[in-house]
C-alpha cells in the first residue's frame, strides 16, 4: 500500500482531472446562452452574429470567470490555512473593500466603468488594503494569524461603511456602477485583459505554491513548524501577499464575487485531504470550473435578463454554507 | 430644542403651502415649470435646475436629509421613492410634515406628478396648462414620424453591468412615442441587466446611450461588434441631455423630439419639437 | 563527554515576568538528561530556549559548540529535533504524513518524499507501534497515539538531539514504558542525546542518567537521580512532604507523595 501521502504523481494526476473537466467546462460554457447560436456558421463566416457572440462576448467572458474563480478559490485555500480556518473567505481582510472603494472613487471621478483606469484604480486600493492590513496587523514583528483577522474584519468594515457613503452620495445612475462592485460582472471582450489578469494569477498561484508544504507543516502547530526549520512569520508574510495581489486582482476586474472562495476549497478539501499541495491547485481550477458555470446560469437562468454572477454564486453558496456551518459546529463540539 | 421641533407638529397653515422643499430633480422642475418655483425653500442635492441654484440643498435624492429639511421648516415636502429614502420621508412624516409621494415611472405617472403637484400648491389650471402644452409636444413630435418604418432601438442607461430600457418604463413610452421599437419590450422589467450576446441577437439599428459613462466607454463596450447594425452604421450616440429622457419632468419633449432625430434622420425637426418656454 | 547541546547561564522573561534565571543544562551524545520540578518551574520555557524556538535574554545555548543561534533553520532542525506537548491539530492529515513531515528538513519547496524518506517514516513509525495507523487521520487516534505519533515524526528528523516536552502525559502504562524505551534505544544505540521534561518522578528515575531539578527557574540540584531525588530536597523543591524509597530491583530512589492526613 503506498499510502494516502501525496506525491509529485498524485499531484499531476489531480491537476490533470480538474483541468479535463475545466476544459469541458468552458467548451460547454461557450456553447450554452440566452440566444442560440450555430458553430458551424459561426466558424463559415467570421463577420456573423454567431462568430460576434461565441468568440467575441462568449468566450472572453467564459475565459474571465474561469480565471476570476480560480484567483478566488486558490486564495480562498491560502487565506484559510494562514488563519486556520477552513470557514474563513477571501473577501474577509478587507482586499476586496479596498479594491471596490478605489473603484468607486475613480468612477465618481468620471471614469466610465468600462475603461481600464477603472481596474487599475481598484487594484491600487487593493494593493492600499494590503499594505495597511499586513502592517496593521504586525506586532512586536510577528504576524499572528489573530492578528490578521482582526484587522482585516475591521478594516473590511471601514471598507464597507465607504461604500456605503459613497452610495448615498452619488447619483442615481452612478448608484448603477457602484453595483458592479457589490455583485460582480464578468462581461468583457478584451483578450489583453484576460492574457494579463490570466498571466498574473498564474505567478501568483505559482508563489503560493512555493508555500503549500510550509503551509501542511504550519496547520500541525507553530511550534512544531518552526522546530522543523520552517520560517514561520515569512511564510505567513508571504502568503497573505500572494493570496491578497490574487484577490486584488480577481476583485479589480469582475468586483466582489462572493463564495467562491469559501465553498471551493473547502469541498476540495473534503475531497482530496487536507494537503495544501494538491488543495491549492485544485483550487485554481475547481474555483475556475466553479464560476465558469457560475456565469452560464446567471446569462441563461432569466433570459433575456441577466442575474449578477454574485447572486448565483450567494444562491448556490449560502445554502451550502450553512451546511457547512453546522457541520464544523457539531464536529466542534464533539 | 431638537425634541421640541420633532415633538410638536407644527400648524398647517391655511392656503395654498408657501414653504416646500423638492426631493427629487424631477419634482424641482415640475415646480418651476408650473411657475412657482418661487415656493421652493430646498431641494435635494442633485436638483440642477438652473433657476434653483441658490436654494439650499437637503440631502442627495437617494438619501435625504431629515434634520436639513426639517430645518428649513417646510409645510410641504413632496418626494418620489428611490431606495433608500424611505425611512427618511417617515421621520418626516413622524415629525407632522405633510408629504406628497409622486410616481416617476411612466408617462402616466408624469402626468399624474403634474396633477398632484399642482392640486398641492393651489395651481391646478397651471397644471392642466402644463400637461396640455406637455401632451401637445409629444403628439407632435409623434406626428412628424408617424407613418415611417420603426428603427429596432437599444436604450442604455449603465454600461457596467450593462442596463437597458425595458417595457413599463417612461422612456420605452418615449422611445414609442419618437417612432422606435425598444428591443428589450420583452424583457420581464423595467431595466433590464443584459449580456453583450443579447445585444448582438437582437441587432438593434441606433443604440442611445443614456448612461453616466463616457463616449470611449460606450464605443469600447460595443466596440468588435459590426454585426450589430448600430455599430455598422455608426449610430450609437449618447444622449446630449440624458436627464430630459431619464426623468419624469417637463423635460420630456425635449427627450421624444431628440430621439426621433436620432430614429429618423431624415425628419427635419421643427420649432414644435422645441420647448416654448424654459 | 562534550556535550552536544548546552545551555550556558541562560535567562527569560516574558515581559516582566522573569521565568528562568541563569540556568545550566548539558547533554552529551547517548545521555538523557530529565527536566524535572513543579509547576510553573519554567520546565517548558527551558524546552523553548533550547529548541531556539525563542531567544534567551541573557546567556547562550550551543549546539555542537557553536551558538544555536548562528544555524540555518534547516540544519538546525537536522540536528535538534522536539516533541511538544499535545498540540491542537485543525486539519486531518493522516499519521504517515504527519511522520512525513519530519523529513521536511531534508526535501525541497514542494517536499515530496523520496522511498528513503518513506523508509525513515515508516521505520519510525514502526519504533513507537503505531504502524497501523498509517492512513488514519491524527483527528481520529486517541491521545496517546497521537503522543506516539509526534515521537514518530521527531524520529525521522534523524537528529542527534531530541528534546521531549511531558511525551508520556496521555499514555496508558504499557505505551508510556515502551516510549520511554525506545527513547532509550535511540540513545544507547544511535548516541541521540535527550533532553526529556518529565512529570513523574518515577520514570525519570528509572530512564534518566540525570536530572536538573527546575523551581521558580531556577536550578535546585542537578546529578545523578540518587543526588537529586532526596526527601530534603524535594520537600524544598515541591513544598511538600514525600517519602523517598529504594526501588527493588534498580536500586534507585523511589519517590512516594506522604499523606499529611
Amino acid at each position: 500500500m503506498t499510502g494516502r501521502h501525496v506525491t509529485a504523481g498524485r499531484l499531476a494526476r489531480t491537476a490533470g482531472v480538474l483541468a479535463v473537466a475545466l476544459a469541458v467546462s468552458i467548451a460547454a460554457a461557450v456553447a450554452i446562452g440566452p440566444v442560440h447560436v450555430s458553430l458551424t456558421q459561426a466558424l463559415a463566416r467570421a463577420d456573423s452574429p454567431d462568430y460576434a457572440i461565441l468568440f467575441r462576448t462568449r468566450l472572453p467572458r467564459v475565459l474571465l470567470a474561469g480565471v476570476v474563480g480560480g484567483s478566488l478559490a486558490s486564495a480562498g485555500a491560502a487565506l484559510q490555512a494562514l488563519l486556520g480556518n477552513p470557514l474563513a473567505c477571501p473577501h474577509l481582510l478587507g482586499i476586496s473593500g479596498g479594491a471596490a472603494v478605489a473603484g468607486v472613487f475613480a468612477l465618481i471621478a468620471g471614469a466610465d466603468p468600462v475603461s481600464p483606469l477603472v481596474p487599475l484604480a481598484a487594484f491600487g486600493g487593493a494593493l492600499g488594503a494590503i499594505a495597511i492590513v499586513g502592517l496593521g496587523s504586525r506586532a512586536g514583528g510577528r504576524t499572528t494569524p489573530h492578528a490578521v483577522l482582526l484587522v482585516g474584519v475591521v478594516f473590511n468594515a471601514l471598507a464597507a461603511a465607504a461604500l456605503m457613503l459613497l452610495n448615498a452620495i452619488v447619483s442615481y445612475t452612478q448608484a448603477q456602477g457602484v453595483l458592479f462592485w457589490i455583485m460582480g460582472s464578468l462581461s468583457t471582450q478584451s483578450y489583453a485583459l484576460i492574457a494579463g489578469v490570466t498571466a498574473y494569477s498564474l505567478v501568483g498561484i505559482a508563489w503560493l505554491m512555493t508555500r503549500t508544504h510550509e503551509l501542511n507543516l504550519l496547520a500541525a502547530g507553530e511550534e512544531g513548524a518552526l522546530q522543523l526549520g520552517v520560517d514561520v512569520e515569512r511564510t505567513r508574510r508571504t502568503v497573505f501577499v500572494a493570496a491578497s495581489l490574487l484577490v486584488g486582482a480577481a476583485v479589480s476586474v469582475s468586483g466582489m464575487i462572493g463564495f467562491v472562495g469559501l465553498i471551493v476549497p473547502h469541498l476540495l478539501r473534503l475531497a482530496l485531504g487536507p494537503d495544501h499541495r494538491i488543495v491549492v491547485p485544485a483550487s485554481f481550477l475547481g474555483g475556475a470550473a466553479f464560476l465558469v458555470w457560475a456565469d452560464t446560469l446567471a446569462r441563461t437562468a432569466l433570459a433575456p435578463v441577466e442575474l449578477p454572477v454574485g447572486v448565483v454564486t450567494a444562491l448556490a453558496g449560502g445554502p451550502f454554507f450553512l451546511f457547512l456551518l453546522r457541520r464544523h459546529l457539531r464536529r466542534a463540539v464533539r | 430644542m431638537v425634541l421640541a421641533a420633532c415633538a410638536a407638529p407644527p400648524a398647517i397653515p391655511p392656503g395654498p403651502p408657501g414653504r416646500v422643499v423638492s426631493l427629487a430633480p424631477s419634482v424641482t422642475e415640475i415646480v418651476y415649470a408650473l411657475g412657482v418655483g418661487d415656493r421652493l425653500v430646498g431641494v435635494c442635492a442633485q436638483c440642477d435646475e438652473p433657476a434653483a441654484a441658490s436654494l439650499p440643498r437637503v440631502g442627495g435624492y437617494l438619501a435625504p436629509s431629515v434634520e436639513a429639511t426639517l430645518a428649513l421648516r417646510p409645510a410641504l415636502v413632496i418626494v418620489v421613492p428611490s431606495p433608500g429614502n424611505r425611512e427618511a420621508v417617515r421621520a418626516i412624516e413622524r415629525a407632522g410634515v405633510r408629504v406628497l409621494v409622486v410616481q416617476d415611472r411612466t408617462l402616466n405617472d408624469l402626468w399624474a406628478s403634474i396633477r398632484d403637484v399642482s392640486a398641492a400648491l393651489g395651481v391646478e389650471p397651471a397644471g392642466a396648462t402644463l400637461a396640455a402644452e406637455l401632451q401637445h409636444r409629444l403628439d407632435d413630435v409623434h406626428a412628424r414620424i408617424a407613418g415611417r418604418p420603426r428603427p429596432r432601438v437599444l436604450a442604455v442607461v449603465g454600461h457596467r453591468p450593462l442596463v437597458a430600457v425595458g417595457p413599463g418604463t417612461l422612456q420605452d413610452d418615449l422611445i414609442a412615442i419618437a417612432g422606435g421599437e425598444n428591443v428589450m419590450a420583452d424583457a420581464g422589467g423595467p431595466w433590464p441587466a443584459l449580456s453583450l450576446e443579447v445585444v448582438v441577437a437582437r441587432a438593434p439599428d441606433v443604440i442611445v446611450d443614456a448612461s453616466m459613462g463616457t463616449e470611449a466607454g460606450l464605443h469600447e463596450l460595443f466596440d468588435h461588434l459590426e454585426t450589430i447594425p448600430a455599430v455598422r452604421a455608426g449610430r450609437v450616440v449618447r444622449l446630449a441631455d440624458a436627464d430630459a429622457f431619464l426623468r419624469a419632468g417637463p423635460r420630456v419633449p425635449t427627450a421624444a423630439a431628440a430621439l426621433a432625430s436620432l430614429f429618423h434622420p431624415s425628419v427635419p425637426a421643427t420649432a414644435a419639437m422645441t420647448p416654448a418656454t424654459s | 563527554m562534550t556535550a552536544v547541546l548546552a545551555a550556558e547561564s541562560v535567562s527569560f522573561a516574558y515581559g516582566d515576568a522573569a521565568v528562568l534565571h541563569a540556568v545550566d543544562v548539558a547533554v552529551a551524545p547517548g545521555e538523557i538528561v530529565g527536566v524535572i520540578g513543579p509547576n510553573g518551574s519554567g520546565k517548558t520555557t527551558l524546552v523553548r530556549v533550547l529548541s531556539g524556538t525563542v531567544a534567551p535574554a541573557a546567556g547562550i545555548v550551543r549546539l555542537d559548540g557553536v551558538p544555536l543561534a548562528s544555524f540555518r533553520r534547516r540544519e538546525r532542525a537536522r540536528r535538534l529535533a522536539v516533541v511538544p506537548q499535545d498540540p491542537v491539530l485543525d486539519f486531518p492529515f493522516t499519521a504517515l504524513e504527519v511522520v512525513l513531515m519530519g523529513r521536511a528538513p531534508y526535501l525541497g519547496t514542494l517536499g515530496f518524499p523520496r522511498a528513503r524518506d518513506l523508509e525513515i517514516a515508516r521505520d519510525a513509525m514502526a519504533r513507537l507501534d503505531v504502524g497501523a495507523l498509517e492512513d488514519r487521520p491524527l483527528d481520529r487516534v486517541s491521545g496517546g497515539e497521537r503522543q506516539r505519533v509526534l515521537l514518530a515524526r521527531a524520529l525521522a528528523q534523524e537528529a542527534r538531539v531530541l528534546l521531549l516536552d511531558e511525551p508520556t502525559t496521555h499514555l496508558d502504562l504499557r505505551h508510556q514504558a515502551g516510549m520511554h524505551d525506545v527513547v532509550r534505544a535511540l540513545a544507547r544505540e544511535r548516541g541521540v542525546a535527550v533532553v526529556s521534561v518529565l512529570h513523574d518522578l518515577n520514570l525519570a528515575a528509572l530512564y534518566c542518567d540525570r536530572l536538573v531539578l527546575l523551581a521558580g527557574g531556577r536550578v535546585v540540584r542537578a546529578g545523578t537521580p540518587g543526588d537529586v531525588l532526596t526527601a530534603d530536597v524535594l520537600r524544598a523543591a515541591f513544598t511538600t512532604e514525600v517519602y523517598v524509597g529504594v526501588h527493588p530491583v534498580t536500586g534507585g530512589p523511589v519517590v512516594l507523595p506522604r499523606a499529611t492526613v
